[in-house]
């Protein structure tokens, strides 16, 4: 049963295709792993057992009839518990929302039920995908797959964990200041967060209007860029939708990189923030795999992070009190700690210092294209490998400076891939970053570097506990 | 606006956001609000008057569909 959680989209689409693969026995070797394990992990907040059978079943049925409609016709996946369920409770982790059904899917979930998906259910996130861990809101935090012990990372915690775990081979998450690509680094999987506006928020509860991306998870690129050619495009009902051309990403992953011009924000990595010396050695050894691959690698410079952080950060605790306000002056008791903390003091931000900080954000997002235009992509660290899962100050936010934050100011594409294990086993994260609207290519070279190098051939290994 | 705000400035920019709140939330309200100063006093504010946010409305989002 094992064999088959752990198959790729793309493997076990072409096997389904092929008719050596059922859709009812991948969906119920997920669904059985999922009750053997994930009271290690909690990666699930709610599982939709009934609703995935139906549409194994159905998928089933139709493709023997007329062959499958999409690469995910018949396949599992998840969603965190952000994105909006018709029928299913969406509770975005929080006290505020244990009771709320929604009456519609988000513009995502449509696209994944259209191409014949098997939804296994609703993915931990941090509470209202910005405040967490935290202990005191509607379910536990979830676990990293690689060692419960540690964090898997936010705010799209499940779901980073349920696919390295082999739980399901897809989900969807959001990103407002790195909750796709910090959860893809801690459990060593792939994460996109797409360029803003390519893939519609609508239906997905906001956390900051104005930097909130929705995008896949996955175990590798491939399936990444199988899943954004389901759900990129246009969306009337997303103000900050873009119509623009969509290609084909799983058709541009050629492999193919010679001639690629890589960038290393040499200022952040050497001064601002410098990366442990095991993750400052996995970049370099990646950057040597980029190297005999036929790219070349040069310093380049952008403002500081710090400046980015502030930005966003200013932004976003306006955006945040002004979706919270009203429960927060009625039933602040009701907010998990950690997200109180980090959205009430928005409230006394000025309508003056809102709008300069989105001033500022111009001129910051017009010097990334700036430096984005001298190269293809660039590269540097997503995170360091995960800490240990314990409460966080929450005052951390406001101080912590991150490598992930700059391109959601940016709006950048920017993918997150497994680049080694550290001696405790935990991942290692490399975070390839693109030029507008050039997903493709970040993909391309995300793809490129896994099928160069044997990260993705090592998965956790989960023991069930015994029990009395 | 001082980086370092007193507790009569929170009150009154508390009281202005419609936010009564109980003794212990007000010390957390003070403590996150001492954060939030410390950054919003690092972002910049002379600029050009004809700088644009980052925000500014564009009137193609809302033309009805298929237009």
């Amino acid at each position: 049963m094992s064999e088959l959680c752990f198959l790729t989209i793309a493997e076990a689409s072409r096997l389904i295709a092929a008719g050596k693969l059922s859709p009812v026995e991948l969906t119920e070797a997920c669904l059985d792993r999922i009750a053997e394990l994930d009271h290690l992990l909690d990666s699930f907040v709610t599982l939709t057992t009934e609703r995935a059978r139906a549409e194994a079943k159905a998928a089933e049925t139709a493709i023997r009839a007329g062959g499958p409609v999409s690469p995910m016709h018949g396949i599992p996946y998840c969603l965190k518990d952000i994105y909006d369920t018709a029928g299913i409770r969406t509770t975005a982790m929080s006290r505020l929302l244990a009771d709320n059904i929604p009456t519609r899917d988000s513009f995502c979930g449509e696209k994944l039920v259209a191409a014949g998906g098997v939804l296994l259910g609703k993915n931990a996130t941090w509470e209202f995908a910005h405040g967490g861990p935290s202990w005191d809101v509607l379910f536990p935090p979830a676990r990293n797959a690689w060692n419960r012990d540690h964090s898997p990372a936010g705010s799209s915690s499940g779901s980073g964990a349920a696919v390295a775990a082999g739980f399901a081979p897809a989900t969807l998450g959001s990103d407002t200041g790195g909750s796709i690509r910090s959860p893809a680094a801690a459990n060593g999987i792939a994460g996109l967060k797409p360029t803003y506006g390519l893939v519609s928020r609508r239906g997905v509860i906001p956390n900051c209007f104005s930097h909130d991306h929705a995008g896949p998870l996955a175990w590798t690129t491939e399936d990444v860029a199988i899943l954004m050619n389901l759900i990129a495009g246009y969306d009337p009902e997303d103000p900050g939708s873009a119509s623009v051309p969509i290609p084909d990403y799983a058709a541009a992953l050629t492999g193919d990189v010679r001639g690629l011009v890589i960038g290393i924000p040499q200022t952040w990595l050497e001064e601002e923030l410098p990366p442990s010396a095991p993750t400052k050695a996995a970049l370099e050894a990646a950057l040597e795999v980029f190297k005999g691959l036929g790219a070349t690698v040069r310093p380049v410079k952008l403002p500081p992070l710090q400046d980015y952080d502030d930005a966003k950060k200013t932004i976003a605790v306006a955006e945040l009190f002004t979706i919270h306000g009203k429960d927060l002056r009625e039933r602040p008791e009701l907010f998990g700690a950690s997200l109180r903390y980090r959205i009430i003091a928005g409230g006394l931000v000025r309508a003056e210092e809102y709008v300069q900080a989105m001033r500022w954000r111009t001129e910051l997002a017009r010097a990334m294209q700036a430096t984005m235009a001298t190269i293809d992509v660039l590269m540097l660290p997503t995170n360091e490998p995960a800490a240990k899962l314990e409460p966080v100050a929450p005052e951390t936010l406001f101080t912590r400076r991150s490598w992930t934050t700059a391109f959601n100011v940016g709006g950048n594409p920017a993918l997150s891939v497994c680049n080694g294990f550290n001696d405790l086993g935990l991942p290692f994260s490399l975070q390839i970053v693109g030029k507008l609207f050039d997903d493709a290519t970040v993909l391309r070279v995300g793809d490129a570097y896994e099928k160069a190098t044997p990260w993705r051939d090592r998965r956790p290994v989960l023991v069930a506990k015994e029990t009395a | 606006m001082s980086t370092e705000p007193t507790k009569e400035e929170i009150v009154l920019l508390a009281r202005q956001a419609g936010l009564n709140l109980p003794e212990a939330y007000f010390e957390e309200l003070a403590s996150a609000y001492a954060n939030v100063r410390r950054m919003i006093d690092r972002v910049p504010t002379g600029r050009p008057r004809g700088d644009e946010p980052a925000h500014v409305f564009s009137p193609a989002k809302f033309l009805p569909a298929g237009k």
